[in-house]
């Protein structure tokens, strides 16, 4: 597949740039419904697990195996799970900020775009210290009347072994 | 010197009493590591982690890291990762591939069999001062596998592998050892740390089945818990021997939920290979949970991952790895039957992640509980109170269950969960708690 870089600071940057600032709006405001709407039926939302291994033996991410193998159905069921009264993880919620940058931009030859970009989520619950979430995500943007569908996430995480005690975010 | 504890006032397996202290106690995690972990035999790694000679993973035993090998002769070993010179980490990934392990400070070298092979500037020691045969790699005591899950154990007193797991390796075999190839993992073990003692997620994983219309009340609201809250209490709390336990519930009656909802097309040779009273049991059972004492916990469920997918199985094990009096760490694989279609490991392996582990849509909700409770445990007062583990004590053993051990019919109870505390009592305080 062709792909055509998309320049720093071009309309379409902007306007992806946009969406992704509104998504994580979304994500942190606890508008899950709303959220999902953004999502494509086709859907992968994937986030492998690391290994911490040798450069000779690559980046130690494992292709098959994560701590998230999601579809659409299991993304609605994650949301309406979280508007159900005893989700525990969530309730009472977590507060969270979602800070997305370093984006670059691609556009593929049926005009999808490819976006990859290194995120930092804090999330405290209680009155706990701060869970740190930091990777980078490798986004499939799906142009849909004046907007985009998310139709593919995948999250590259740092982490090898998950320094919090669940992951009852989305990232 | 550790503030003394009287771990045996702590227990009281009759009244159904377990004090809070055992949660939260440096001085009774101090006396946990020294008589229960440095003793009893730990879950350390699959075969199926390492096939190739030169294959390891870095685990732990009691705390320790520990290199687990093939060696160039096909035999696995177990060894501190730790070089004799200094004491540096021989082995710094995960896992890897080595034809001989090199040190990184000094550059004393070692073979995948664990003797050390060469030292550097070697002529610079005369013969008195380097004896390159006393220097091999520190051996994990006692090393020893079941049906290919590798185990260790730090002392040499302790029973070996087979009579450690004794009647335990029945409920096993139903398991691992259903079909003639047997088991193996799908992908490294997910690891995650939760502030809580590991005793209450084993406290879970001993036959807690009751929580989870509370607990997982999520779930239920969702839909994808059978409406009555009693549906899941059938089936039996088990003691298959001494603090290895567990339970088996029934799933609805239809050949679907029948031997715990395994693919059709394996149903024929599970049949085949296991024995009558073992296939007795897995016919009649969707669910089993429990636990190898004592933290290698196992759960063989039947989930939907979504609100679409239909009931599918997993197979997970995962070790509750004490790091500190109020801290954990969870290594959770997923296994599959070597037998097993492509199709058959995608499902199951969607199921499972979308379920289970950190990010679970049941297990997320766990780890809420156990750190709440650990938190709550700490406090001076909590801990004039003790917890409460009382139900269905009533209830006696079936004189006609088919397996061994002793079973109690009826899967809500908290019988199974005073086992496990007597057991951890008694390595905590006897010098030969498996006499
Ligand atoms: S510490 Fe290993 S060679 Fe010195
Ligand atoms: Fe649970």
């Amino acid at each position: 597949m062709s792909m055509q870089p998309v320049p720093v600071g071009s309309a379409d940057y902007n306007a992806v740039l946009e969406w992704l600032y509104r998504e994580a709006a979304l994500l942190d405001s606890g508008e899950f419904e709303a959220w999902f709407a953004l999502l494509a039926p086709d859907i992968a939302y994937e986030m492998p697990t690391r290994q911490s291994v040798y450069q000779k033996d690559g980046d130690g991410y494992q292709e098959d195996f994560g701590f998230y193998a999601e579809n659409h159905s299991s993304l609605e069921t994650r949301v309406k799970r979280l508007g159900t009264e005893q989700a525990w993880a969530e309730q009472p919620g977590s507060r969270t900020r979602h800070f997305v940058s370093n984006l670059l931009l691609q556009k593929d030859g049926e005009g999808a775009f490819h976006a990859t970009t290194s995120f930092m989520v804090t999330r405290i619950r209680s009155d706990l210290p701060y869970d740190l979430f930091t990777g980078e995500r490798r986004d499939v943007l799906r142009p849909d009347g004046g907007g985009y569908l998310l139709a593919r996430r995948t999250i590259l995480f740092d982490q090898t072994v998950l320094k919090s005690y669940n992951l009852s975010i989305f990232l | 010197m550790a503030d003394t504890v009287d771990i045996a006032a702590l227990v009281d397996e009759e009244a159904g009493h377990v004090s809070r202290r055992i949660y939260a106690d440096p001085a009774v995690y101090e006396a946990e590591q020294e008589g229960l972990f440095r003793r009893a035999w730990g879950f350390l790694a699959h075969e199926s982690e390492v096939p190739e000679p030169g294959d390891y993973v870095e685990r732990q035993l009691a705390g320790e890291n520990v290199l687990v090998i093939h060696g160039k002769d096909g035999v696995i070993r177990a060894f501190l990762n730790s070089c004799r010179h200094r004491g540096m980490r021989l082995c710094r990934a995960d896992k890897g591939n080595a034809s001989f392990l090199r040190c990184p400070y000094h550059g004393w070298s070692y073979s995948p069999e664990g003797e050390l092979v060469s030292v550097f500037a070697e002529e610079l020691y005369d013969a008195e001062h380097l004896d390159k045969s006393e220097l091999g790699l520190i051996k994990v005591t006692q090393v020893d596998s079941y049906k290919g899950f590798i185990f260790g154990c730090w002392s040499e007193e302790t029973p070996a592998l087979d009579e450690y797991l004794g009647d335990m390796r029945f409920y096993l075999d139903i398991l691992v050892g259903r079909t003639p190839g047997g088991v193996e993992v799908m992908g490294p073990p997910q690891c995650w740390e939760v502030h809580t003692n590991w005793k209450f997620a084993t406290d879970n994983f001993t036959g807690d089945n009751f929580h989870l219309y509370t607990a997982h009340g999520s779930i239920a609201e969702l839909g994808l818990l059978p409406p009555d809250p009693m549906a899941l209490s059938f089936g039996n709390l088990i003691q298959a021997q001494r603090g290895h336990v567990l339970h088996i519930v029934p799933g609805p009656p239809i050949p679907e939920a029948e031997y715990f909802g395994l693919p059709m097309e394996l149903r024929p040779v599970i049949e085949e290979t296991l024995s009558e009273p073992q296939r007795e049991i897995a016919k009649g059972h969707a669910f089993s949970v429990g636990t190898v004492f004592p933290n290698l916990s196992f759960m063989q469920v039947m989930v939907q991952g979504d609100l679409r997918s239909p009931p599918t199985p997993f197979l997970s094990f995962r070790i509750w790895q004490p790091t500190g009096p109020t801290t954990t760490k969870v290594w959770s694989w997923l296994f599959v039957e070597k037998e097993a279609s492509e199709e058959y490991r995608k499902a199951t392996y969607e199921a499972y992640v979308r379920t289970f582990g950190p990010s679970g849509i049941f297990e997320q909700d766990d780890m809420e509980n156990w750190e709440e409770c650990t938190r709550m445990n700490k406090g001076a007062i909590a801990q004039r109170y003790n917890l409460h583990h009382g139900m269905a004590l009533q209830v006696p053993p079936d004189p006609d269950f088919p397996g061994p051990g002793k079973a109690w019919p009826g899967s809500y109870g908290e019988r199974t969960q005073l086992c496990f505390y007597g057991e951890w009592k008694r390595w905590l305080t006897q010098e030969e708690p498996w006499a």
